[in-house]
């Protein structure tokens, strides 16, 4: 076959993106791989093999089984959370009402700000000395002796599962908002006109159209969630006694705090292979949809 | 666009890449890249200032200054370590030189600073000893004492027996609390180690060999020490309600603001009252002890160690030399509240104060962090255990009992 000039340039152009995607991504996951087979030391230079003891030790830790069923309840309630939520905020947002573009503005704000600012500021949100919600809730009446939201267990997770929901939401309300816009309106006038009132409506013409754009939401929304850093670690750094803990904070204090780079590599292939699993299931449910 | 055109465009945006690439390459100038970490200060110009000077002194050394905060302190430099990017100098707690020297990246100070450099210091400073080599020029020190409410509290207590009772006296329920008692996790363990080592107690048995042995918190003095803590939370809720939630850096806030009546901390929060409270009256006093038990508290320093991968050590050791004048040493011990590493500085009036006097009063008898290369595991289990007991989720002797044998494992030691 022979290329012309310019398709024989093409070939050169593409070696710098290449080499980035190379050394930044192919790189990273084969080391990771290779390392979680392997001993390391503390720098984590492989020193021997390991074969499958790293994932062995991981299986016969009771803390490591509690986390990861913990990461499970975390993604699941935080993506339900946020997909009915976000879709009732975007039915709301597609409304005319007055003001309607202010409002569609403010939602934006907890999604454009960055992740670890957001996470800072409910933690001083949530200070039970100095900060704003137990001060709004004492000073309206509304709840005269609140709890101190981080110092315990159950309230701890319930407070970073807030926040993680507060900083995802908009991502929904937005995305949802765009699917109920590319709705033709015929179709609810034809649906109106044969008697469907605003209930049937919505289950016969808004869900439907929206299940593909539901579906792919929730998808990038579980990885997204699955693998929030920033929240529990700031938040709470996990704490108390580790019990908002989720696989990503365990896995970096496995690695850079405690320097068990062949165990916290297995920890990231546990993540990534949960990933990809969730995600294979999910394409084949969305190709379906689309197909 | 002809095709020469955009031959010309790809190797001049070719060109534009490697050039970013040439200052990475070096000039005729030496630099130094040095690491420091953010105290809990009034000001933090101190190390740019010294920057200043040095390169005014030394022309043709230019140093790279990198400020961190203690809490990423640690994770930071593992990273840049692990990336073979490591500075050329740092400071660290020298509770984690041992994990650094495992991994082969410390070099000796003596092997390049002569010796009069290595006199310069007094003796509790010099932690980073180990094995008859110096691994790391003292850069701060501190010993942790009992700041109270002078208007509150006239005597201060020396036993804990007496603590209680004045925490006691002065709490006023919502408003104003008895003493703090941290549960969150921070970069070091604080309280608990007050505790334990003011109860004669210690983290490991001492083998003969002067090295660490099995884990001890779980004996006698480690539970009743956590045992105290955790009456002091719930059962004479004498401390603040919300003890998991606060670390060092929040109870300090508690004190700052009024709300606490006692709170053990160390000399650098004298000069954080001044800075932020400064009408609240204050005095400083011993840190106390179970009754019947001798009276040790915790004295901790930080060290600058230098990494083998330093290029140029002379230039280095001048840094070095420089840096360790009287006057920029006064200066750092007074901007970031430290006690003096240097026995010159030592004798400065500045530090015969009644504030000072507790604090280098107890030097003699306080005792340093346990020098072991897995002790971030050791104080993240430990975390773990002073935190279960105090929400009442294990009792006390089950903590540290599930501790111990959780740090004895990391460690290998049986």
């Amino acid at each position: 076959m022979r290329l012309s000039a310019q398709e024989r340039l093409a070939y050169p152009l593409l070696v710098p993106a290449a080499a980035l995607i190379g050394a930044l991504i192919l790189y990273p996951i084969g080391a990771t791989i290779v390392t979680a087979f392997a001993t390391t030391d503390k720098l984590g230079r492989i020193v021997g093999v390991a074969g499958w003891r790293n994932f062995q030790a991981l299986a016969a830790d009771p803390a490591f089984w509690q986390i990861f069923r913990r990461t499970f309840v975390w993604t699941a309630i935080a993506v339900a959370v946020k997909t009915t939520a976000g879709l009732a905020f975007a039915l709301l947002l597609n409304l005319p009402f007055h003001g309607r573009r202010a409002v569609r503005l403010l939602t934006v704000i907890p999604w454009a700000l960055p992740y670890p600012i957001s996470a800072m500021i409910w933690q001083w949100t949530y200070n039970s000395q100095f900060g704003l919600l137990n001060r709004f809730l004492q000073a309206t009446g509304l709840w005269p002796h609140p709890p101190a939201w981080l110092a315990s267990p159950g309230s701890a997770f319930a407070a970073n599962l807030i926040v993680d929901i507060w900083i995802g939401l908009p991502f929904f309300a937005l995305v949802f908002l765009a699917g109920l816009q590319a709705i033709s309106p015929e179709y609810h006038e034809a649906a109106a006109i044969d008697g469907a009132g605003a209930a049937a409506r919505f289950a016969a013409v808004t869900l439907p159209f929206l299940r593909p754009v539901i579906v792919m939401a929730s998808l990038l929304s579980v990885i997204w969630t699955f693998n929030d850093f920033s929240v529990p670690y700031i938040v709470t750094k996990g704490g108390p006694i580790n019990t908002t803990d989720i696989l990503v904070t365990h896995l970096y204090k496995t690695a850079f705090q405690f320097l068990d780079f062949g165990p916290a590599s297995a920890i990231a292939i546990i993540t990534f292979l949960t990933l990809l699993a969730f995600s294979l299931l999910y394409a084949r449910l969305y190709f379906r949809e689309v197909g | 666009m002809s095709m020469r055109r955009r031959i010309a465009l790809a190797a001049g945006a070719a060109l534009c890449i490697g050039l970013l690439a040439v200052p990475a390459l070096g000039g005729g100038a030496v630099s130094i890249r040095a690491v420091w970490m953010e105290y809990d200060a009034r000001y933090n110009t101190f190390w740019q200032q010294l920057k200043k000077d040095f390169e005014a002194a030394n022309p043709g050394i230019t140093v790279d200054t990198v400020i961190v905060p203690w809490s990423e302190g640690h994770d930071r430099l593992v990273t840049w370590i692990a990336g073979n990017q490591a500075p050329d100098l740092a400071i660290v707690g020298t509770r984690w030189i041992l994990e650094f020297n495992k991994m082969g990246v410390v070099e000796p100070v003596d092997t390049f600073m002569p010796k009069a450099f290595t006199h310069k210091f007094i003796g509790p400073a010099l932690e980073a000893r180990i094995g008859g080599r110096l691994y790391g020029v003292p850069v701060a020190l501190s010993a942790r004492a009992l700041y109270y409410r002078s208007d509150l509290i006239k005597t201060p207590p020396r036993t804990w027996q007496e603590m209680l009772a004045v925490a006691q006296r002065v709490a006023k329920p919502g408003s104003l609390y008895g003493i703090g008692v941290s549960g969150k996790k921070f970069a070091e363990l604080t309280e608990y180690v007050y505790y334990l080592y003011g109860n004669g107690g210690d983290f490991f048995v001492t083998n003969p060999d002067g090295s660490y042995g099995r884990c001890r918190v779980n004996d006698a003095a480690g539970v009743e020490a956590l045992q105290f803590m955790t009456d002091l939370v719930n059962k004479y809720k004498v401390t603040e309600p919300n003890v998991a939630e606060n670390d060092r850096g929040t109870l300090q806030d508690l004190f700052l603001a009024g709300k606490l009546a006692m709170i053990e901390t160390g000399p650098w929060f004298g000069g954080m009252i001044q800075e932020r409270a400064k009408s609240l009256p204050f005095a400083v006093a011993p840190m106390p002890h179970n009754q019947g038990k001798p009276q040790h508290t915790l004295l901790v320093t930080d060290s600058i160690i230098v990494f083998k991968s330093a290029k140029h050590k002379d230039a280095v050791a001048k840094f070095l030399e420089f840096a360790y004048n009287d006057r920029h040493r006064l200066e750092f011990d007074k901007d970031f509240g430290m006690l003096p590493v240097v026995k010159t500085v030592a004798r400065n009036a500045y530090f015969q104060t009644p504030f000072y006097r507790p604090f280098i009063e107890q030097l003699p008898t306080a005792k340093p962090w346990p020098l072991v290369a897995e002790w971030s595991k050791v104080e993240d289990v430990m975390w773990d255990a002073v935190t279960s007991a105090l929400l009442r989720a294990k009792s006390p002797r089950q903590a540290l009992t599930d501790a111990c044998r959780e740090i004895d494992q990391a460690r290998g030691v049986k």
